[in-house]
């Protein structure tokens, strides 16, 4: 199954990161028998004509480092466990019609919207003296001078009309050449901003609407189960005179969107979508800088986000006959929300539910012990044990690509996405950040207690690349694999025990 | 070729050489040195090229053994850690046969003075060849020292 996620605004890109780091650290979907769903792949299509914002380019960023990572771990192999697990493919990647141009981005190009201002865009200036008249009515004098590179700002009656050409543009060409029966969409996007709160509407209409469409798979796009995550207002904005979005507003604008989409998007009827997840907290972030301009919004990653990134996952494991019925129209829309297990503002895994910890607490402390190992372990590991089984880990090793965009860039980011986390409100603290003692890297999790008088278990690098020998030694060869996939999926399996002997189990 | 076979391989040479050498010291030992004062004749009659082969090869086979699956750490995975025990194999298991050469020359009075400490160096090739092969021949199977000494 092939997930189209249409990552719209700030949020969507946000949200999209937490997904790559969780799809990093090896977070399957799972189906309603909990078991890994095979053959899912991840589409991501970034809608933000903000594309200066820092919170885009880091998540385009991420995308492509986590693609360059996974191509050289699997290949094209969709089907994978541990690390990189999910395979994220861009439209640009399965497009077989030559005749539609889309660029080796999942950022959708909206040139028309990025070049002008909004006055130009809707052609102000050539209208007549009443539909000037009852254009200033519906806009203010500041969203029709609105230049739309820097995003609708807070303004959804700006994006309801300006993001109405995405259906226009190559990539959502490309998106309906390429979907088949059988692949879902999603949507990630806030209720609460401007870009977000209106391209999530107008998408899906387009989709659901799709006769209105130049397509020949018109039919199975209309009826494609869709799904969805509304962010409510998480964050706050630092008080600002000049400032367009403002907090006080997030409310009001929250309660106009639910009512909209309760009458568009979540009825009993063939046009609404098939599931809808919201999560939001009232407890705000720490104020962000408002700065819609060139490299702004460099937002810090937030709890939200992160349990937000869980909803497309869930989705796509929903089984079909809960979604559609059996014409493949859709059943009545699916409601979720979020709850944590500890209403505390500063969260270790203890906080979350039992099915967000099954599902998250292994692989994410797996892949925290890998940037650990990664930072004090492997050096040493050279020369020793699996590294000289072959292929061999060399010093070479450390030089290439697959090393360099993994330690430098993927960690790094990873590192900064903890960090962000931590330093937000509420305070996501699963690990201790700059403790590189794996006996004390979990938040809130010890190593297990031995009988008298051994005391408490203890694990280390060395503990890693004495299980990684052992694996090593006993498995068939990684000759074709090569080294990454080698190293990466030796340290999976080597966590995998040793988390289970090591540490107190939460789950 | 499949690295278990290649291991095996290696185990079974180790094993025919070390047989080999235990049960043929006397011409093994007698190839390398031959004392024409009688020191060697008084080896052989006494069964000591017997028990010189089985303390060497007891010794570093032993030694190989405890290194590669008794000691069998991350901590110890270096070829230091293995020269070290090579080098206690070279202490113990020459002295082991210097010592039964005294004891059993003693009981039944014999005195050679230069022989037995020629006769040293010969325990010390052969315990240094005996240990590498027996290095080779049981390292495979070692979880973290495989790879040691090189």
């Amino acid at each position: 199954m092939r997930l189209y996620i249409f990552a719209i605004g700030g949020t969507g890109s946000r949200v999209l990161k937490s997904l790559v780091m969780l799809s990093a650290a090896g977070v399957k979907p799972l189906d309603e028998n909990g078991r890994p769903l095979s053959g899912f792949e991840i589409v991501p299509i970034i809608i933000d004509p903000h594309k200066a914002n820092e919170d885009l380019k880091r998540t385009e960023k991420l995308l492509s480092d986590y693609r360059t990572l996974r191509k050289r771990l699997y290949g094209d192999a969709v089907d994978a466990n541990g690390f990189f697990a999910n395979k994220i493919t861009l439209l640009s990647d399965i497009l077989t019609d030559s005749s539609i141009q889309v660029n080796r981005s999942p950022v959708c190009n909206l040139a028309a919207v990025e070049q002008s201002k909004f006055r130009e865009y809707i052609n102000y200036n050539t209208m007549n003296e009443p539909n000037q008249a009852l254009t200033s009515l519906l806009f203010a004098d500041y969203q029709l001078e609105n230049r739309m590179r820097i995003g609708f700002v807070g303004s959804p009656n700006i994006g309801s009309v300006a993001l109405n050409q995405i259906k226009d543009s190559d990539e959502f060409k490309a998106f309906a050449n390429v979907f088949n029966a059988g692949d879902r969409i999603f949507f990630v996007s806030s209720i609460f901003g401007g870009t977000g709160a209106a391209g999530f509407p107008i998408l899906v209409k387009n989709i659901r609407h799709a006769e209105n469409l130049d397509i020949s798979n018109m039919d199975v796009l209309r009826r494609a189960p869709i799904g969805a995550l509304t962010v409510l207002p998480y964050f706050n904005i630092e008080h600002n005179e000049d400032s367009r979005i403002n907090k006080a507003d997030f409310v009001v604008k929250t309660q106009s969107a639910l009512h909209y989409y309760n009458k568009t998007l979540t009825n009993d009827s063939r046009y609404a979508i098939n599931a809808l997840f919201y999560v939001g907290d009232q407890v705000t972030s720490k104020p962000y800088i408002y700065d819609p301009g060139e490299n702004g919004q460099r937002n810090r990653a937030h709890l939200v986000e992160f349990v937000g990134a869980l909803s497309p996952l869930r989705f796509a494991g929903i089984a079909n006959d809960r979604l559609c019925d059996p014409n493949g129209y859709p059943m009545p829309t699916l409601a979720y929300e979020y709850g944590l297990d500890k209403d505390v503002s500063d969260l270790d895994f203890s906080a979350f539910g039992t099915e967000t910890r099954r599902m998250v607490y292994k692989p994410l402390v797996k892949f925290h012990l890998l940037f650990l190992f990664l930072r004090s372990g492997l050096k040493a590991a050279i020369g020793r044990g699996f590294c000289e089984d072959s292929p061999k880990i060399t010093t070479d090793f450390f030089a290439t690509e697959f090393y360099r965009v993994l330690d430098e860039q993927f960690m790094r980011a990873y590192a900064d996405w903890l960090g962000e986390m931590a330093d937000n409100m509420r305070s996501v603290h699963i690990f201790n950040i700059g403790d590189l003692n794996m006996n004390t890297a979990i938040a809130g999790v010890q190593t297990k207690k031995r009988s008298w008088p051994l005391g408490r278990a203890s694990i280390s690098c060395d503990s890693f690349v004495a299980q990684m020998n052992k694996l090593s030694r006993d498995s068939n060869s990684y000759v074709k694999d090569g080294e990454p996939l080698k190293l990466l999926d030796l340290f999976n399996k080597a966590a995998d025990t040793l988390v289970d002997e090591k540490y107190e189990n939460i789950n | 070729m499949n690295k278990n076979v290649r291991s095996l391989i290696f185990l079974a040479v180790g094993i025919v050489i070390a047989i080999v050498f235990l049960l043929m010291p006397t011409e093994i030992y007698e190839a390398v040195k031959y004392f024409d004062g009688g020191y060697s004749n008084e080896l052989y009659n006494h069964g000591l090229y017997s028990m010189f082969a089985m303390f060497i090869v007891g010794i570093t086979w032993a030694m190989n053994i405890i290194y590669y699956y008794v000691i069998n750490s991350v901590k110890f995975d270096r070829w230091p850690h293995w020269l070290i025990m090579l080098i206690v194999s070279m202490v113990a298991a020459p002295a082991a046969c210097i010592v039964c050469n005294e004891s059993v020359f003693s009981d039944y009075g014999l005195v050679y003075l230069s022989e037995p400490l020629q006769m040293a160096i010969c325990h010390l090739l052969f315990t240094l060849i005996m240990f590498v092969v027996a290095t080779f021949s049981v390292r495979w199977w070692s979880s973290n020292c495989r790879h040691s000494p090189f």
